[in-house]
């Protein structure tokens, strides 16, 4: 087994204090990574090389753009107002209703969207505005919560982190997103269960409750909404789309009810969308080139087999590599970005995960809710930074009250690396063979 | 900047953004005649995967060169947000010329690269691959040209980047 | 003085035959040069190891006769269906004199020298059908899954199929939905990607002798002494032998599994299927760069 040498050092370290100067990490990583060709002697043009044959070949990565565009179509054309109406009249009148709320929604939109940062930055304000109106919550208990349920948008399928790590795994992208779909709805009941109880104690004020006979109205009013996620998963399982082909009809689907049902959509606010969409794509794209050009390096330098051999050196067992890999993801999610984590770091853990036997749909579901968990850590999770500017609640005080559902999702995700069947489950049920080969 | 140089410059850059929209849009366009194709008119067809494969990689490289700004980029800003002015621009100073001078000693290599990429065609539509990569050549010039301007602006004083946490994209 | 560093990059994996096949070449050859080994795809990009072989950024590599045809056309013949009888018959060409002359094709246009062909299995159509397959006939409106690109889907079209491009790791989903009716790879893939758990039936097709080439690069081969390259070939030799065997016996075994677990495993009208595959080759694009009555050469082989 090769030692690490000077020139892969001396590139880690380079990348390290680029980042922390504030160059996109993309560009750190690109950086760090000619670096290192220059210092072994080998053509730097390899750089260029990987970059665009690594872009031009992984084909599921362009699911990415399309779930990011989706989710932009969603929040510009009220869709999301509607769903948060809707949630409303159906769990308002209880006690917390409006905390129940905030997490129904969630539960909905993470059906359709792939990322917990569209969920906050389209259901923010708007939730904001309904649960402060008359001093009903804290401003800053309103914006935990809502950062706090928009990290179950990921985890319930669609999901961004699960196309990107089923590139870096290998695996199946549909059973991945099965394998999220009970884990996300035990976090979210978690967080149901754990309001009411504080509604109680902190007697949290119960909503105007919408008349019953209105509900079948609203309900056929948000019923294009409801139906997304339905239309999603059935066109991946029932045989129509590839889950990447998925996300270009999550789009239309959304473009559809926007603009011809609801009437909401107009060009220039649908220009905005494509192009804000682009640029996000653009900047997740420039990291995960950045990754897989560093990626190379990693290769050349065996680092993937050498860590490999020193944990399977120290004999773990499975469920400790576990408890020690959660351990590191979540350290690493208070000061990292989601996705850096989980295009450079995750991959790096994955042989010696596969060498102990662990099931790769287990390990993915386990590493995106450790990522997602990141995104509510602090120092650095990008949800509270969001929820911050949105709700102008200081950061501590919104700290302060993410906490307690903090340590309730922690517990969700020990439940989650100890009992494989909590994942494995739903996957089973649609064929898939655990431990055996990707599809 | 001379009001009409920068008035040029606002007009370039909208077109720049005009682009970058029309290749997203494109690729939406593209996956959905795709499977139009495939599954009503039982008609597979095989050169819309490769338009938007072409439009991902062309998305991210023309976007990141012309496009997105730094503060909207992917990146570690806990110390950035941290310190006083004078600080960040000596870290804007320090990464935008290490960066220069990188991609400067490699890029002789990289159109090396992209040239002789002229030997592939793609599969099915034989674009010539020198021309489809040629995008990574632009960018990579754009991009010191880029970062001289900030390390130029970051020496005679002018305010770095501002910060904004909740700015920066994510893939999550 | 050490020995060189050859490096090694391919995309099939470390349990696959042809990961023992390299360890038993780098092996043997251990003397004249180390053989370093990343398999996965995890260096260079399927279908990007041609072009780091020609800028000196790799050694060796297993390469696709596709990848060299798209820049020696005249190569893309090897690629057609029914050209090869067998694995025998692929071997007997590389050592013939015709073989000769596309092995100096590759060195003199591409800077490559050929070690041999690695066999991984012949191609064969599995579909989630009930319906046998006789003829090509029988295979019309069948959405076959073939590999992206022309001379892929061409290769589906040629056997009467309706041909679907698809990505490699979709093709279970693909098959267990019902967005494809089958698709076709040799049996050691049809094991390793479960596709026989969402197949009924598999009709022995051969319709693509499945090789690679095993490659090094002109320069590392030149500065090599006449000893060292007749020893690196032996070795090369060996290797591909065993790796040959290897895949036969698997090929055989695999198809009794697969009859036991409940699939239909047949073999259609083979001369019904060569005829029409050749004949629609022969009219196509591609037969215009191919040699002068090469497929006579290796048909008489
Ligand atoms: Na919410
Ligand atoms: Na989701």
């Amino acid at each position: 087994m090769t030692t690490i040498s000077l020139a892969f050092s001396l590139a880690l370290g380079l990348i390290t204090v680029l980042a922390f100067l504030g160059l996109p990490m993309g560009l750190a990583m690109i950086c760090g990574s000619v670096l290192y060709l220059l210092m072994r002697g080998q053509d730097p043009g390899i750089v260029a090389e990987q970059f665009l044959n690594g872009m031009y070949s992984n084909y599921i990565m362009l699911a990415v753009p399309l779930f990011i565009l989706a989710a932009e179509i969603m929040n510009s054309g009220t869709l999301s107002d509607r769903l948060l109406k809707w949630c409303d009249a159906l769990v308002g009148r209880f006690r917390g209703g409006l905390a129940q709320v905030n997490v129904l929604q969630s539960i909905v939109f993470a059906g359709m969207s792939g990322s917990a940062v569209a969920d906050a930055a389209g259901s923010g304000k708007m939730m904001q505005h309904m649960m402060t109106q008359n001093d009903k919550y804290t401003p800053s208990y309103a914006a935990a919560l809502t950062a706090v349920t928009a990290v179950i948008g990921p985890i319930i399928p669609p999901s961004i982190p699960m196309v990107l790590y089923a590139l870096v795994a290998d695996t199946s992208i549909g059973y991945l997103f099965l394998g999220g779909v009970v884990p996300g709805l035990l976090m979210a009941g978690f967080m149901m269960v754990q309001i009411a109880i504080t509604a109680r104690v902190r007697d949290f004020p119960v909503e105007e409750p919408v008349p019953l006979r209105k509900l079948p109205r609203m309900t056929w009013e948000a019923l294009p909404v409801l139906f997304m996620p339905i239309v999603l998963m059935y066109g991946i399982y029932g045989g129509i789309t590839t889950p990447t082909e998925a996300a270009a009809v999550a789009a239309a689907y959304a473009l559809l009810v926007s603009a011809v049902v609801y009437r909401a959509v107009k060009a220039p606010d649908l220009y905005q969308s494509v192009l804000t969409s682009a640029k996000t794509t653009a900047s997740i794209g420039m990291l995960i080139a950045g990754a897989l050009v560093f990626n190379y390096v990693v290769t050349v330098e065996n680092i993937p087999r050498t860590i490999s051999a020193i944990l399977i050196s120290w004999d773990l067992n499975p469920i400790t590599f576990l408890i020690i890999v959660n351990i590191i993801l979540l350290i690493l999610g208070c000061v990292l970005e989601g996705t850096t984590i989980l295009l450079v770091i995750v991959p790096v853990l994955i042989p010696t995960a596969q060498a102990l036997g662990i099931d790769m749909v287990h390990f993915g579901v386990v590493a995106v809710v450790n990522i997602m968990l990141g995104l509510i850590t602090p120092p650095y999770g990008l949800l509270l930074f969001i929820m911050t500017r949105i709700s102008g609640s200081p950061m501590k005080h919104i700290i302060g009250d993410v906490m307690p559902f903090l340590w309730t999702l922690i517990g969700a995700l020990i439940l989650f690396t100890f009992v494989p069947e909590t994942v494995l489950w739903l996957p089973k049920l649609f064929g898939y063979v655990p431990g055996g080969a990707g599809l | 900047m001379s009001p009409p140089l920068r008035n040029a410059g606002r007009w370039l850059y909208a077109r720049a953004e005009n682009l970058l929209a029309a290749m997203l849009a494109t690729m939406f366009v593209v996956f959905i005649v795709q499977i139009v194709f495939r599954y009503l008119l039982n008609l597979p067809i095989g050169w819309t995967h490769e338009i938007s494969v072409v439009m991902w990689l062309w998305m991210v490289l023309f976007g990141t060169a012309f496009v997105v700004r730094d503060s909207e980029e992917i990146r570690f800003d806990i110390l950035y947000g941290a310190v006083g002015p004078r600080v960040r621009r000596a870290m804007v100073l320090a990464s935008s010329l290490t960066l220069v001078v990188l991609f400067a000693i490699s890029l002789p290599a990289v159109i090396d690269y992209i040239l002789f990429m002229k030997v592939e065609r793609t599969a099915y539509l034989k674009i010539r691959f020198d021309y489809l990569y040629s995008i990574y050549g632009i960018f990579a010039v754009a991009m010191i040209v880029r970062q001289l301007y900030l390390a130029w602006q970051a020496a005679w004083g002018r305010g770095a980047d501002d910060f904004d946490h909740s700015k920066v994209s994510s893939g999550v | 003085q050490d020995n060189p560093t050859l490096r090694f990059s391919a995309v099939f994996s470390e349990q696959d035959i042809r990961a023992e096949m390299m360890s038993l070449m780098s092996s043997q050859v251990a003397e004249i040069a180390t053989i370093e080994t990343y398999l996965g795809g995890n260096l260079f990009k399927q279908g990007t190891e041609l072009v780091a072989l020609q800028r000196g950024n790799l050694e060796m590599g297993n390469i696709a006769p596709q990848d060299i045809s798209n820049q020696i056309p005249a190569w893309s013949v090897l690629t057609s269906a029914y050209l090869f009888r067998d694995a025998d018959h692929l071997r007997t060409f590389f050592n013939s004199d015709v073989g000769a002359e596309f092995k100096a094709m590759a060195e003199e246009q591409l800077g490559i020298y050929i070690l041999g062909p690695t066999y991984f299995g012949a191609r064969q159509v599995g579909l989630i059908t009930e319906n046998k397959i006789n003829t090509p006939e029988d295979m019309a409106g069948i959405k076959l899954r073939m590999p992206g690109g022309d001379a892929w889907q061409f290769l589906g079209t040629a056997i009467g199929a309706n041909p679907t491009p698809m990505a490699y790791a979709e093709v279970y989903t693909g098959l267990q939905t019902g967005a494809i009716d089958g698709q076709d790879n040799p049996l050691p893939n049809v094991e390793n990607m479960k596709f026989y758990e969402v197949m009924k039936q598999i009709a022995l097709t051969s319709h693509l002798v499945g090789f690679d080439l095993l490659v090094i690069n002109k320069a590392s081969w030149d500065a090599m002494s006449p000893e060292q390259q007749e020893a690196f070939q032996a070795a090369a030799d060996v290797a591909i032998d065993f790796s040959q065997q290897e895949h036969l016996a698997r090929e055989a075994e695999l198809a009794e599994r697969f009859k036991s677990a409940g699939l239909d495993v047949y073999t259609p009208d083979l001369d019904a299927f060569r005829a029409f595959a050749q004949q629609k080759y022969l009219e196509s694009e591609l037969a215009k760069d191919w040699p002068e009555g090469i497929v006579d050469r290796i048909n008489a082989l």
